[in-house]
């Protein structure tokens, strides 16, 4: 079961890391 | 006759069943329906599909292609309000699996519509199938979370409303690369884009209906006791779909969502050429970029935290938190723009934008309070509709007084305050409706039919 719960977060959580981490990188334009 | 693998009844957990295992399910279906909110991305190059770098003769212009997102939105919140019923009726799993067959499918028939250059094929594919798809993929996880996790309702909506958020953070840059990865001499990669992204977001949705799992009747969390004494507005008692409809909480809370909608909706719309006017030779298109970039955090992050908050300061003090502040920090725009203080504009947009995704992620818990869990999902769905009203009004007012006052001499930088103004009136309208809640008169509750007597939730 933990597996599975930690499989699960990770499937959703990295994209949407990624996303962040893109959005991120954008908005730091707004502050140079 | 054996049920199916998409039945309610073939999904009830095993006792001893994880709960926090549901929220990512939930995600996975958020996260890509959340792409909606990015489909601008696709505005321009669905402009020069001819002329690849520039618009040629025979190409759609962009009026026309920014129909796609209207309709998609109007149906997002048509089909949440006509099959809300359904969804409760045959369980998360079936309909995340429907949700997943629209949305997904709606990226393929407009990939024909493209590939036919046929915009009306990119309206029925995108727009109505991929409407319906957002719609129904909205709704589905909200009832099966809210029935999880009772003791705290609005951060389990909250997650998966916050998904919805952060789909378009993935979506934006997503897009981006996959029309990169396959521009060709003869092609701009949209289509070929759409027919991946069918597919990727298909795939995606399905880790949501594999996993998702309803709880069993009588299931509740462990060591957890509903409270003895329910707290003001929260009720232990149901109300159907059909009679919540009909009482004045519904529609109190349909303009508290509408008028909350609709003054974050026009900015969202309008934020990157509003910072560049309003902050004239200040802000670049680049930094405005930036702007739009974060304030699509603070309305992700907002989702998760104002509803998280609000099952510790109850739903009605939340939005009244988002009324009373929204109104000073609107009413403050206009001074910081002539103080010409960018970053607490910015800082302001952010708060703003916050309590714009908060709004959408703490209703379907509000819905819980005043209506139960019963049919908590199909009374969200039919809420909805509010946000379908509010996307119209939004951006008509912003966009339309704008060029009004650009028209009657009014500065561009100066534009935008009779605005902010308005919104402030939205608000104060939201405070009222929000002021006046209720509990529910017990007229309306359900009565199930073979026991005659008022069913409470499984979990009070």
């Amino acid at each position: 079961m933990k597996i599975r719960l930690v499989v699960l977060w990770m499937a959703v959580g990295i994209p949407l890391a990624w996303g962040v981490l893109k959005t991120l990188e954008n908005a730091l334009k707004l502050f140079q | 006759m054996s049920p199916s693998i998409l039945d309610r009844q073939t999904t009830i957990a095993e006792p001893g069943y994880n709960r926090f295992l549901v929220p990512p399910a939930a995600l996975a279906v958020h996260l890509c329906i959340g792409q909606a909110y990015a489909f601008s991305t696709f505005n321009l190059p669905l402009t020069r599909l001819i002329g690849l770098t520039q618009p040629a003769h025979g190409d759609w212009n962009l009026k026309d292609v920014g129909w796609i997102f209207s309709i998609a939105i109007v149906f997002l919140g048509s089909s949440a309000a006509m099959f809300g019923r359904w969804v409760e009726r045959v369980g998360p799993r079936k309909s995340m699996f429907v949700a997943a067959l629209c949305f997904g499918g709606g990226f393929l028939v407009s990939a024909v519509g493209i590939h036919l250059h046929q915009l009306w094929i990119i309206y029925l594919g995108y727009g109505v199938l991929g409407g319906c798809g957002l719609g129904i993929g909205y709704i589905s996880p909200v009832s099966t979370l809210i029935k999880w996790f009772p003791d705290r309702p609005g951060m389990a909506t909250g997650m998966a409303i916050a998904g919805f958020g952060g789909g378009a953070l993935i979506a934006a840059p997503l897009s981006v690369m996959l029309m990169a990865h396959f521009k060709t001499a003869t092609s701009n990669g949209v289509l070929e884009t759409f027919v991946t992204m069918g597919v990727i977001y298909f795939m995606f949705m399905m880790i949501g209906v594999i996993s998702v799992r309803v709880p069993a009747d009588e299931w509740k969390p462990a060591g957890w006791i509903a409270p003895a004494r329910p707290k003001q507005l929260v009720t232990s008692a149901n109300v159907a779909v059909e009679s919540a409809w009909r009482t004045p909480q519904f529609w109190l809370l349909w303009g508290v969502l509408c008028m909350n909608v609709t003054a974050g909706i026009g900015v969202l719309g309008q934020a990157s050429p509003m910072i560049q006017e309003i902050f004239n030779g200040r802000v670049s298109p680049a930094a405005a970029a930036g702007f739009v970039g974060l304030i699509s955090l603070f309305n992700m992050g907002g989702r998760f935290f104002w509803a998280t908050t609000s099952d510790y300061i109850g739903r009605r003090n939340t939005y009244m938190v988002f009324f009373l502040l929204g109104i000073l920090l609107y009413a403050a725009v206009p001074t910081l723009g002539h103080l010409n203080s960018t970053a607490l504009f910015v800082a302001a947009f952010c708060v703003i934008l916050s309590m714009y995704g908060g709004g959408f992620a703490t209703i379907p818990a509000y819905l819980r309070d005043m209506f139960g869990t019963y049919q908590v999902g199909a009374i969200h769905g039919r809420l909805l509709t509010a946000w379908s009203v509010a996307g119209v009004l939004g951006p008509v007012l912003v966009n339309y007084i704008r060029q009004y006052q650009i028209d009657h001499g009014i500065p561009k930088a100066q534009a935008y305050s009779v605005t902010m103004y308005i919104m402030c009136g939205m608000l104060l309208i939201g405070f009222i409706c929000n002021f006046a809640m209720r509990a529910v008169n017990s007229k309306y509750y359900y009565k199930a039919p073979s026991l005659g007597k008022t069913p409470v939730s499984a979990q009070s």
